[in-house]
């Protein structure tokens, strides 16, 4: 009886889909939202983490040199690093086309960088002189800095994949969220103008309204970004299936032939010269090297790109003979590693300049008003439902629809 | 407030301003030159000023 009066108190009609819905709404957001918030509020700062590094970069100046400098030889920067480490494994080397910088990645052995992917430290050159401008100690071990402890808690909270698969479920219950209130937001509507805030009546009322305004305007961003998430959280298995698949089919042939030892290995910049030579419409962006957990143990995997706004989010590797240097062949991307590429700037919001970014952070905080009034409707509905039924339950005698 | 309205008119606004943020988004990812730029930040930024007008007037 005492549920009756209270479902005739509203304005909508409870069909069975409705309920559903609603279920799945209170649901999906319920178990969400605190990780939600985390995603939310630590993503604000990493929007802006190429100004915010930046800003706290203590990295040497570049080299004011003249117009048309070219770039030191690759060979000559790897060398130094050896030199700098003996012993140690060069993992990458990455050619900025943005800054003048080359950056050498390294880890104590590749077994030491299979077990943990953090245990990888950097050294930054001058691109023009070869200097060093910047090294880097393995994650952690310097303390972590803002955006690490940021990046981290964003992504995985410091569980590696387990916590990447992890956040990834709690997007699709985001989504979920957005679904199912997409799902409820017009049997609410029934009676209100778009845009309605009844800010007069009850605290309730109004952050009910504001609820549905915010996160109806926002569904196109969220659901975007939501949905991006997810693919992005899916990046390690992604690769994984690949090299499982494609890049196996490929190394097939030289199963069971000898990996070539440092001593034996061609030169990366010759490496990164044959590709450029062969590719010239695309932008060359790092040599990995042969042991590469997602790449061959018998070759530099050289990674290109194209030039066009898109084409330069499309990331393409060569294969390169590391004792020989000859070119073996330009590996096509599977449709979703194409998906995971296009999926990170429409997640991070960094590829539409300062305004895109600023646009970014506001909606993420939109998205946090979003999710903070959904807890506190739901705690004020529970609240009251239960006040309702506790004296429904010591009325016993009241007529049914007293309460209307 | 009062009669009952029809999902096409309840959605009206939403569908609009949610087909007005794809657009941004795809805009500037596909565009990045020219005017395509500019027209992503106003595609996206009208959700956030149509909330704030609404939020403004249920203030009045």
């Amino acid at each position: 009886m005492g549920e009756q009066a209270i479902s005739r108190q509203r304005v909508y009609e409870r069909t069975p889909a409705l309920r559903r819905w609603l279920f799945v709404h209170k649901w999906s957001s319920l178990v969400c939202t605190l990780f939600l918030l985390l995603i939310c509020i630590t993503g604000l700062p990493l929007v802006l983490r190429d100004e915010i590094d930046g800003l706290l970069d203590d990295a040497l100046p570049y080299a004011q040199v003249a117009e048309g400098t070219p770039n030191v030889s690759l060979d000559r920067v790897v060398e130094a690093s050896r030199k700098m480490y003996p012993g140690e494994t060069i993992i990458s080397v990455f050619v900025d086309d943005d800054e003048p910088k080359i950056m050498v990645f390294m880890a104590s052995s590749w077994e030491a960088f299979k077990a943990n992917r953090r245990a990888i430290h950097s050294i930054r050159f001058d691109a023009h002189t070869g200097d060093v401008l910047k090294q880097t100690k393995p994650f952690g071990e310097d303390g972590l800095t803002f955006l690490q402890l940021m990046l981290s808690l964003h992504r995985d909270l410091f569980a590696g994949l387990a916590g990447e698969l992890f956040l990834g479920a709690m997007a699709l219950l985001f989504i979920a969220a957005i679904v199912s209130g997409i799902a409820i937001y017009g049997p609410f509507m029934r009676k209100l103008d778009f845009g309605t805030v009844r800010a007069a009546r009850s605290r309730r009322l109004k952050w009910l309204d504001l609820h549905n305004l915010l996160g109806v305007v926002t569904l196109g961003w969220a659901l975007v970004v939501g949905a991006t998430g997810v693919i992005n959280e899916l990046s390690t298995p992604l690769f994984a299936l690949w090299q499982q698949t494609d890049v196996r089919a490929m190394l097939a042939p030289l199963q069971g032939r000898p990996v070539p030892q440092t001593s034996e290995l061609s030169s990366p910049q010759a490496a990164y010269d044959t590709v450029k030579a062969a590719f010239p419409d695309m932008t060359t962006t790092s040599v990995v090297y042969p042991g590469a957990p997602f790449g061959s143990p018998f070759h530099y995997v050289v990674w290109t790109k194209g030039r066009e706004p898109l084409t330069s989010r499309l990331f393409s590797p060569v294969l390169v003979d590391a004792r020989s240097g000859a070119l073996v062949a330009a590996v096509t991307m599977p449709w979703y590693l194409r998906a995971l590429e296009l999926s990170r700037p429409l997640h991070f919001g960094d590829y539409g300049g300062m305004p895109l970014k600023i646009i970014w952070v506001l909606l993420d905080l939109v998205t946090i008003v979003v999710l903070g009034s959904g807890v506190y409707l739901w705690f004020v509905r529970s609240r009251a439902s239960r006040a309702q039924a506790e004296s429904a339950a010591a009325m016993p005698l009241a007529s049914p629809g007293a309460a209307e | 407030m009062s009669g009952r309205r029809t999902l096409a008119l309840i959605w009206r606004w939403p569908s609009l301003l949610a087909a007005l943020s794809i657009f941004g988004l795809l805009s500037a990812l596909l565009g990045q030159t020219g005017f395509w730029l500019p027209l992503s930040w106003i595609a996206l930024a009208t959700p956030l000023a149509v909330a704030a007008i609404c939020i403004g007037r249920g203030r009045a």
